[in-house]
């Protein structure tokens, strides 16, 4: 990993995933071909991960040299990877966007039934958030509406809507009109 | 509506499966199903349901031949006279993740700079990732004035997109994006965090070898008050890698900006500063003081990461100068107990280093 003690680089998430209530791979995408350069690696890696997570809920640990942080609710565990001189609050902020962007596309259903209904959009989530390693966005409602979301998919009963990308709300406001006159 | 394997695995392996469309799938009937690709009128809700199962298995480590995704890869080509967002936007991730394997996928490259070049924000930013996927170093030429135009664009979603995506390319083809340096340089000033933050990581990489050039862009920078809190962040790196380089100490500058960073009102940018100013070599005790005294601050938090920060550069410290972490001492007596394990285990080693015996004992 002599690539990480380069603090100039910009990639610095090795890997994003999303397990459920048995530490099963719902969506994962790792970055760095160094240290995960497989399926067996990456598998062997999650399944630590989540032994060591699932019923520890406390944001954050130090596994194989990677700092993992997570969160979880109902039956979905979020993990976002980094190097170990990664700036652990920079990972937290990723983890955070990559969870309340999920959160608000489900309105607030943050649970396995929900995720996979909408795994379209959870992949173009991840997508938006990460690119090939480097961060791209942190802040939710950026994500949220840069994601090719349908106005019906859009959670007109949260605030956080009205800060949604302004084309896209006149489009959805454009169609409930419609809806409505016809 | 796909068929599923026969499985032999136990009750409760099916039961986490039930409720699963995703659990089963079979690599060679989804294949066999993006065949659905070619048919008119494109049926939106049915190829979308099939490219996130072809998405899901290359997720789930599948692998895909060359023959099945180039089949696949050119089926997808026809997806693009569907007008349906989500559709299109799935087309771009499978385009990312098929174009290593399959051949010759520079097919896609007028749609794509079409698409770049169009008016829907929603495919810009989006297709100029998915191009210089595709992208050589000859193509790359000929895509250049987008790419130049893109960088300095109003709409931040394309204009991080260009930026690292031109990172990337700076891998392949440095002399190229090299001469975009006037632009990146433009993109430092945008208003938007993440844009500023991908420029002056661009820029750094643009001149990097150039040691004088750095100096400057730290200085300049340094003073002129980055809004973001990644592009910050990203200066200390590049102000720590100057003060380590330059130990005979001519140039404070580039200090004393880390040094201000203390000070600054985001918690990111005041642990990335302490956590520089203990790893410079011949630190001095004052300037060890005052990073220790904020990392104090942190062992309090009610934040995990935040506490675990805080200890794990605290042990660091520990190592080299355990007298300057003993002020910590009871605050890390207080992380013993800490809920979380890592937490608990670093304070209990930086403890045993700071020598407090009594405090052990306690």
């Amino acid at each position: 990993m002599a690539l990480d003690l380069d603090m100039s680089s910009l990639y610095s998430i090795k890997g994003i995933a999303i397990l459920d209530q048995d530490g099963h791979r719902i969506l994962a995408k790792y970055y760095d071909s160094e240290v995960f350069p497989s399926q067996k690696e990456q598998a062997a890696f999650e399944k630590n991960l989540f032994q060591k997570t699932h019923k520890a809920n406390s944001e954050i640990i130090l596994l194989d040299g990677l700092i993992c942080v997570y969160r979880s609710n109902v039956d979905l565990f979020f993990y976002v990877i980094g190097s170990a001189q990664e700036n652990e609050l920079i990972l937290v902020s990723v983890l955070n966007c990559l969870y309340d962007s999920v959160s608000t596309v489900l309105r607030k259903n943050v649970e396995k039934k929900a995720l996979l209904d909408s795994i379209d959009i959870a992949m173009l989530i991840m997508d938006e958030i990460c690119d090939d390693g480097v961060i791209m966005e942190t802040d939710p409602q950026a994500v949220v509406s840069r994601c090719a979301l349908r106005p019906d998919e859009m959670n007109f009963g949260d605030q956080s809507v009205s800060q949604l990308g302004m084309s896209l709300l006149t489009s959805a406001k454009e169609q409930v009109k419609w809806s409505v006159f016809k | 509506s796909h068929p599923r394997k026969m499985r032999k695995d136990n009750k409760k392996d099916e039961e986490a499966s039930s409720g699963n469309p995703f659990a089963n799938l079979d690599k060679t009937t989804v294949v066999q199903e993006a065949r659905a690709f070619n048919e008119t009128p494109i049926n939106a809700r049915k190829c979308n349901a099939i490219l996130c199962k072809l998405l899901y298995l290359l997720q789930h480590g599948e692998t895909i031949s060359r023959t099945e995704a180039t089949d696949t890869f050119f089926a997808i080509t026809k997806l693009w006279q569907s007008k349906d967002a989500t559709l299109r936007r799935l087309v771009y991730l499978a385009i990312k993740d098929l174009c290593n394997v399959a051949d010759d996928v520079i097919i896609v490259t007028s749609s794509l700079t079409k698409d770049m070049t169009g008016k829907e924000d929603m495919y810009r930013a989006a297709a100029i990732r998915a191009l210089c996927r595709i992208t050589d170093s000859g193509m790359l030429q000929a895509i250049e004035r987008y790419m130049k135009q893109a960088i300095v664009d109003k709409v931040p979603a394309v204009a991080s997109a260009a930026l690292v995506s031109s990172l990337h390319m700076l891998k392949k083809s440095p002399d190229v994006v090299r001469r975009w340096a006037n632009e990146v340089q433009e993109a430092v000033s945008s208003d938007n965090h993440m844009v500023q933050f991908h420029a002056l990581g661009l820029l750094y990489h643009i001149r990097s070898s150039d040691r004088l050039a750095v100096n400057k862009l730290v200085q300049k920078f340094g003073k002129s008050g980055l809004r973001s809190p990644y592009a910050l962040c990203y200066l200390i790196r590049i102000a720590a890698k100057l003060v380590e380089e330059n130990e005979n100490g001519s140039d404070k500058s580039a200090f004393q900006f880390i040094e201000s960073c203390l000070r600054h009102k985001n918690e990111i940018v005041i642990y990335e500063a302490a956590s520089a100013i203990v790893k410079l070599p011949n630190i001095t005790s004052g300037d060890l003081a005052s990073a220790v005294s904020v990392l104090q601050l942190f062992c309090s938090s009610p934040k995990p990461a935040m506490r675990f920060a805080a200890v794990r550069t605290l042990n660091k410290i520990s190592i080299n100068y355990p007298q300057a972490v003993i002020s910590c001492n009871v605050d890390l007596e207080q992380l013993i107990t800490d809920q979380n394990r890592s937490i608990a285990t670093l304070a209990i080693t930086t403890l045993l280093k700071t020598g407090a015996e009594a405090s052990v004992e306690r």
